[in-house]
């Protein structure tokens, strides 16, 4: 009798707010595969057809395909860099034991009060001293930068599980400090790095407000988020069209998020907890 | 769950370190140097513009390719004299106001429901994480598309008979800040839910069942029991969604009301934005993004000090 009666209300209300998350991306899916008419008339009913009609237009007028091509570079770029940093970063605070280690991971660990948000003018600045302004290059060196603290902290965390032995039996035979952080320590930490690589994926896909402003409109560098709301004006408010293109990039999210569900959660989860 | 990881390492290092010879300690803190690369990352991307924030704030600058001139505290009167600013205050502060207790409290519950695994709790779960998936451009647009004056509010409210009460939600000055509350709600519930059934998950069910047994219904044994196990995790989670609502609305402002009609929908982040990237005005962009980034620090600092851990 643990979910009783009494359970009733609460039964009632998660379930509601679960269709108040679920409606609107119903609608969002109907609505792709229908004309303005349609949708306004009806708003709730199934599509009569199954035509691709918006999402060749929402293709053609935004340039998606190209946008969607951007954003996976970007997003790829910037994940490779920010293993790259992070992964020989967090070995080495996991395993000093000086002053100096400790000081580095409170360095990082101050970078979650530092609001990237506040800083976006400065670093359109920054990008134009550099000569990147309005290229992706530009975000595939500064997205690492913002997701260093998280991925740093994330990892050392899993780097200070793994047993000194490890190392010393490694160091035994032989290894350098390079090979000990090749062989030993990435290979066991793996759940931790799964775990950085799918919370930068999501945060990397979804970035909008600094590629809007650093990549700019130019259609053959913006990212897919920001090629997005530009479908709002482009097609005079073509309600099929505009969420046919939504619909579009979610798709890369949602396929992760389905096939890898648990990892996903965990990933976010701990995201979180560690902030 | 993942503190608990971390402490019992930790510990285990540093005592034995203490007694290993000087020549192993410094090939250890020789290892340090491998942490550079991801330091001067950091320090170039992030904490220079951090700090170019605070210089840029006392400067007269009044359009990218306007003369540059220092002027001190000149900024800050102007801003602090602008209505406009007052109205973004006011906003900002309502929608913190009602958005944050309300995704908390709700969070709170609606996870506590989901730990106690009832029956389709998986299927809710996944349902629950889906706003976190979506990007901000994505929200806006389906929230653009569904309060459009055609779109599926206004068509749900004909269709019940209400056709008197539809309007131009996002258009129109007395709703147009509701509407970008309720976005954030919408979303931040489920995600904040998931959050805190994680959290509870790893709470040991022999304390709920002691509660029970002692004769405490659901109501207390969730606000009376686990609510004070898990209090400082519930701080973690109101700061970051503080941060999330706090600086996060300039992109749904952007994206939904441009700040307006009038300055109705204005809030301090969008402020910054507009300043900005608007109003070519980098001296007061800027000073506004001095005082977000003093509000943030301090709203911090007070729900830290809020949910800190009392026994």
């Amino acid at each position: 009798m643990k979910h009783g009666k009494s359970w009733l209300p609460a039964h009632i209300l998660a379930w509601a707010y679960a269709a108040l998350l679920v409606v609107p991306l119903y609608y969002l899916l109907a609505s792709a595969f229908k004309t303005n008419e349609q949708i306004f008339a009806s708003p709730f009913s199934l599509p009569t057809s199954l035509s691709f009609g918006n999402f060749d237009t929402a293709f053609e007028s935004a340039d998606l395909g190209l946008a969607v091509v951007n954003s996976a570079l970007v997003t790829s770029f910037s994940l490779v860099l920010t293993l790259g940093l992070a992964i020989p970063a967090a070995f080495a605070i996991a395993r000093a034991t000086g002053p100096l280690g400790a000081f580095v991971e409170k360095v990082f660990s101050l970078g979650f009060l530092i609001p990237t948000f506040a800083a976006l003018f400065p670093t359109f600045l920054l990008a134009a001293a550099t000569g990147l302004f309005h290229t992706r290059m530009f975000m595939v060196l500064f997205l690492p930068a913002t997701a260093m603290p998280l991925s740093v902290v994330i990892l050392v965390q899993f780097m200070r599980t793994i047993p000194k032995e490890m190392e010393e039996a490694a160091r035994m035979d032989g290894a350098s400090t390079f090979a000990v952080l090749r062989h030993v320590y990435t290979p066991m930490c793996l759940p931790g790095i799964a775990t950085v690589l799918l919370l930068n994926f999501l945060t990397f896909w979804n970035e909008y407000l600094y590629s809007l402003v650093i990549i700019g409109p130019d259609p053959s560098q913006r990212t897919v988020q920001v090629a997005l709301p530009t479908l709002k004006s482009l097609t005079g408010t073509d309600y099929g069209v505009l969420t046919a293109g939504t619909v579009l990039t979610l798709v890369p999210v949602w396929a992760v998020y389905t096939v890898l569900q648990k990892r996903m959660q965990q990933a976010l989860v701990s995201g979180a907890v560690k902030m | 769950m993942t503190t608990t990881m971390s402490t019992p390492g930790g510990t285990d290092v540093r005592p034995a370190a203490s007694a290993e010879p000087p020549i192993r300690a410094r090939r250890q803190e020789g290892g340090t140097i491998l942490a550079v690369p991801a330091l001067i990352w950091y320090l170039v991307f992030m904490v220079g513009p951090m700090i170019a924030i605070f210089v840029i704030a006392a400067l007269r600058w009044p359009g990218m390719l306007q003369p540059v001139s220092f002027a001190g505290f000149d900024n800050v009167r102007t801003v602090f004299d602008d209505p406009v600013l007052w109205d973004a205050v006011r906003n900002t502060a309502v929608q913190l106001a009602v958005a944050l207790p309300v995704m908390i409290v709700c969070a709170y519950m609606l996870g506590y429901y989901v730990a106690q695994k009832p029956p389709g709790h998986r299927v809710l779960r996944y349902l629950l994480f889906i706003p976190g998936l979506i990007s901000t451009p994505a929200k806006a647009m389906v929230f653009y598309a569904a309060l459009s004056p055609d779109g599926l509010v206004n068509g749900a409210l004909k269709s019940v008979g209400l056709g008197s009460v539809t309007d131009a939600w996002l258009a129109s000055p007395s709703t147009a800040l509701a509407c970008l509350i309720v976005l954030d709600i919408w979303g931040g519930i489920g995600f904040t839910a998931v959050l805190f059934a994680a959290r509870l998950g790893s709470v040991p069910e022999e304390l709920g069942e002691a509660a029970q047994l002692d004769g405490a219904g659901h109501w207390r044994t969730m606000w009376g029991v686990h609510f004070p196990v898990i209090r400082e995790y519930v701080g973690v989670v109101t700061m970051l969604q503080f941060l999330w609502t706090f600086f996060g609305s300039a992109q749904h402002v952007l994206l939904l009301t441009q700040g307006g009609p009038g300055s109705s929908s204005t809030t301090l982040s969008f402020l910054v934005y507009q300043k900005a990237f608007i109003a070519a005005d980098l001296g007061y962009s800027q000073t506004v993004g001095v005082l977000l980034f003093l509000v943030g620090l301090v709203g911090l600092l007070t729900i830290r000090r809020a949910f800190r851990q009392n026994y």
